[in-house]
């Protein structure tokens, strides 16, 4: 047992995931400041805003649920963690017995939306309970065609849905993204990250300028570093799950170290250049995206790589 | 042997001596209810540890009837005798309290034994003769635990009878097909692959009764009503719990027992089982009548159910059944802790309540924990049968056929039939423990310990069986009916629920190394403004954005006018047919004459 709280804890969860998470908030931020003519934060920005957080004083929402409401966050945290475990345990080749199949992870990287969606109805804020039903909306926009996406992943990699089987499956034959099928799946789900990460055009469940970070509203101090904390891990281990499930994972043989830690920074950029030059779009808009356009692409993806295109 | 014969006549016995007690001893009925319960629980615990044997009962009457009363223990009709016991026994005690001061009930405790008796009969016995006649019982209890008191309640308990009614009528007519293609009622060891049009008619005719008490598309539509108008505590015995154990149970052996499954029937279970799942499930999410929101997803889950068992594999079955006890589990806890909010806020619309968290803590708890097994959020039970059923769809993709090269399509609307599921318990939670609760509950109280009681004890099973559940739930309830299971993913439960134990303790150790002991309270945020009363957003809210799409739109205003209802369309078609013939009769004397003539006419000219 002492094993696994060790991957849990440190390695390659919540500690390292964290550090790597919080370098790529940094890179997104300093991408951003580029793109409007400006200098950016210090590296360690991210460190300092979560060290910041934890010293404030938490204000508790007087007629909200307390234990709801603070629990929530942490479970968050654990969603994102558990699920930073087993994808990465696979992407670094460690063998260990510990693991998790693709249904198991698409499960647990939808625990940290679904309890910002109970802190955020537990804290009886109307603006909150607004960012909530967002949430919801947004899961079930993108849960479709990110299904579909994994399904003609689980096609190309010949019915299996083995993480480690999959990056073997590339290992072998060359990265899933190197076909048609491939590169509309990835596509498709580079919208779905967004969508997931909650990002420009699909922050809507956040909306800072609308209403006021919706679901995040009531959070103030060491629940607010929690969340943050969150954030960071999964704007790591989301983009790194798409690196598993299309381009043929990581490898660390010589200059392979290089194209591994290019492939996480490319999404990185894609994510962060769509999210600098979008608007946000209405929460029925961003449904009827998903629901019609990006439920084609994908439904085209899975018929494609069923005939083996 | 005597255990068995207890097991029918304990609950039987009692029922009919409660008859003979008035009505104004009601809590007297009720403890005796309580032990019956308790003695048979403890009889299926016993009947539970036997080895797997048939025994044959020996009938005092007469010794021609002996060869009917062959009953069959095997695992799963003892999986289906622990569960009936337990259920049994939980319910009876949260009904002590809950019925308790209900006035219109009349005779509860005596059909609620009756149904639990006649339920034992029907999973115990081998042969369909008896069989039939405890299925019959059952259809007749079920009517009458329903309480009838105004036009509404009437004419849905009228429905579930005439649907229940129905479906038997055609129960009787598949045995009739089953003799006649095999010359044998015996329900274990049939195994037969049916052939041409008799075998067809004949595997549809059986399967048609199972999915209307387990409660399928297109037969469920007596369930949302009857979830509405029945006390919480009859839905959650009957169309919770009981019905849906005995109609997959009906259904397991049909598909288990009785036919070897043909490429066509998994087609067909398929089909069924993934529409139930996605139709239900989008009318649960336009409910405002919290017991109606939990009608429907009593029905969307058997469409989980019918796919894992329809897939034929030993994962899918044993994913299927294990769904059928988990659904079971938490289906019959939220009607618990609906019918727990209704009595102490006598409210069921979801945008009247709100904020009862804080009252109502235990009831929360239990609620919260049941949300999030039927949703499927690892590591609660529900998860871990959903994760059977797909991986054994993932798995049956690899077969060839019709109904295995759709595995794409059954996967995606299993998957996404969880999320609406996890959408609309999001609305439920939120509706009724979350937000601003308004002025008037303020006052409210935890119900009593006689039904806090069985709502935690349930909920403590369902962290149990989700945590447990490859370990130690599936090998020893489920792998010995369907046989042993090759997983092809990997969930390790009990590891990963010990990582949230851990997580948690971290997370207080932030909050603590934090500024958290300072904390301050202080009223909602709203962009500056004062914070009214009415301000609130209401849950129900939530899916406007959903239900205004134009095509969806369209379905919901005619499933609204009740047009996809098969109850209300054969209605219609009774009634049409009905008033062609009382074209007939006009009341004129001379049309009748003619209509005599007429039919003496062509009654001379066949004999002639």
């Amino acid at each position: 047992m002492g094993k696994e709280i060790f991957y849990f804890l440190i390695f390659p969860g919540l500690l390292f995931s964290a550090v790597i998470g919080g370098f790529l908030s940094w890179v997104d931020r300093k991408i951003t400041a580029r793109v409007q003519f400006r200098k950016g934060p210090p590296l360690l920005q991210p460190l300092y805003d979560f060290l910041k957080l934890l010293l404030k004083e938490t204000i508790i929402p007087v007629r909200g649920s307390v234990f709801t409401f603070l629990v929530s966050p942490v479970l968050a945290l654990f969603g994102a963690t558990i699920s930073a475990v087993f994808i990465l345990l696979p992407l670094f080749h460690i063998e260990t017995g510990f693991a998790g199949d693709l249904i198991v992870v698409i499960y647990l990287l939808n625990i940290p939306s679904l309890t910002y969606i109970i802190g955020a109805a537990a804290s009886g804020n109307p603006l909150a309970s607004v960012g909530a039903s967002r949430e919801m909306k947004m899961i079930l926009s993108y849960e479709v065609p990110l299904l579909l996406v994994i399904v003609s992943v689980i096609i190309k990699a010949g019915m299996t849905i083995s993480l480690t089987e999959i990056i073997a499956a590339q290992a072998a034959g060359g990265a899933f993204i190197g076909s048609i099928s491939g590169v509309i799946a990835f596509l498709v789900a580079i919208f779905c990250i967004q969508a997931k990460l909650a990002l420009v055009p699909f922050d809507i469940p956040e909306a800072e300028g609308e209403i006021c970070d919706g679901v995040a509203i009531e959070y103030s101090g060491s629940s607010l570093a929690l969340i943050k904390l969150t954030k960071y891990i999964m704007l790591f281990i989301v983009p790194s799950f798409v690196v598993l499930l299309l381009l043929g994972g990581f490898s660390f043989k010589g200059i392979d170290i290089l194209w591994s830690v290019l492939k996480l920074l490319v999404i990185i950029l894609l994510l962060t250049l769509i999210r600098n030059t979008n608007p946000r779009v209405k929460i029925d808009q961003a449904m009827k995206f998903f629901w019609i356009w990006m439920n084609l692409l994908a439904v085209i993806a899975v018929v494609l790589s069923i005939l083996g295109l | 042997m005597l255990n068995m014969r207890l097991l029918l006549v304990v609950p039987f016995a009692a029922g009919i001596f409660l008859f003979l007690l008035p009505e104004s001893l009601r809590v007297f009925k009720g403890i005796i209810t309580l032990i019956s319960a308790a003695i048979t629980f403890y009889l299926s615990y016993a009947v539970f540890l036997l080895p797997q044997q048939q025994v044959e009962l020996t009938c005092y009457l007469s010794a021609s009837l002996d060869k009917y009363l062959l009953l069959n223990i095997d695992f799963l009709s003892k999986l289906l005798i622990i569960f009936l016991g337990f259920f049994g026994f939980i319910f009876s005690l949260y009904s002590l309290s809950y019925v308790s001061k209900t006035k219109k009930l009349t005779n509860y405790y005596s059909y609620y034994l009756i149904t639990l008796g006649a339920a034992f009969g029907a999973v115990l016995v081998d042969h369909f003769f008896p069989f039939l006649f405890f299925w019959g019982i059952l259809g007749i209890t079920l009517y009458k635990l329903v309480k009838a008191y105004d036009e509404d309640s009437s004419s849905v308990a009228k429905k579930s009878l005439i649907m229940m009614v129905a479906s038997d009528a055609i129960l009787i007519l598949g045995v009739a097909l089953l003799w006649k293609s095999t010359g044998s009622l015996q329900i274990s060891g049939l195994a037969i692959a049916p052939l041409g049009i008799l075998g067809t008619l004949t595997f549809i005719a059986l399967i048609i009764p199972a999915l209307t008490k387990a409660g399928a598309f297109p037969f469920h539509t007596w369930i949302p009503g009857f979830a509405e108008k029945a006390p919480a505590s009859s839905s959650a015995f009957l169309i919770a719990s009981l019905d849906k154990l005995l109609g997959i149970y009906l259904l397991a052996r049909i598909c288990i027992n009785i036919f070897i499954l043909q490429d066509w029937m998994k087609f067909v279970l398929l089909l069924v089982g993934c529409l139930t799942i996605i139709i239900a499930v989008m009318m649960a999410l336009i409910q405002h009548n919290y017991k109606k929101l939990l009608g429907y997803h009593a029905v969307s889950q058997v469409g989980y159910m019918v796919a894992g068992i329809g897939l034929g594999t030993p994962v899918g079955i044993a994913g299927g059944l294990f769904h059928m006890v988990n659904n079971a589990l938490y289906k019959s806890g939220l009607f618990l802790t609906a019918g727990s909010v209704e009595k102490r806020t006598g409210e069921e619309e979801l945008e009247n309540l709100g904020g009862l968290s804080r009252v109502m803590p235990l009831t929360f708890f239990a609620a919260l924990v049941f949300a999030l097994s039927i949703s499927g959020i690892p590591p609660f039970n529900g998860f871990a049968s959903k994760w059977m059923i797909y991986q054994g769809m993932i798995d049956f993709g690899r077969g060839s056929g019709i109904a295995s090269s759709l595995w794409i399509v059954w996967l995606i609307m299993a998957v996404f039939g969880s999320a609406l599921t996890l959408a609309s318990f999001v609305k439920f939670t939120a509706g009724i423990y979350f937000g601003r609760r308004s002025g008037k509950y303020d006052k409210i109280k935890e119900v009593s310990i006689l039904m806090w009681l069985p709502q935690l004890l349930i909920s403590l099973l369902c962290i149990l069986f989700g945590v447990f559940a490859a370990t130690r739930v599936v090998p020893f309830l489920l792998e010995p009916i369907g046989g042993k299971i090759n997983y092809t993913g990997v969930w390790q439960s009990s590891n990963v629920s010990l990582l949230i134990i851990v997580s948690i303790i971290i997370g207080f150790v932030i909050y603590l190394l934090g500024n958290i002991r300072k904390m301050r309270r202080s009223d909602s945020f709203i962009g500056g403004e004062k914070i009214q009363e009415e301000l609130g957003y209401p849950s129900l809210e939530f899916y406007k954005t959903i239900s205004s799409f134009k095509l969806l739109a369209f379905f919901y205003k005619k499933a609204e006018k009740k047009c996809f209802d098969i109850y209300d369309l054969s209605k219609k078609l009774v009634l049409w047919c009905n008033g062609i013939f009382s074209k007939a009769h006009s009341g004129v004397l001379p049309t009748y004459v003619i209509w005599l003539v007429a039919g003496m006419l062509i009654l001379l000219l066949i004999i002639l």
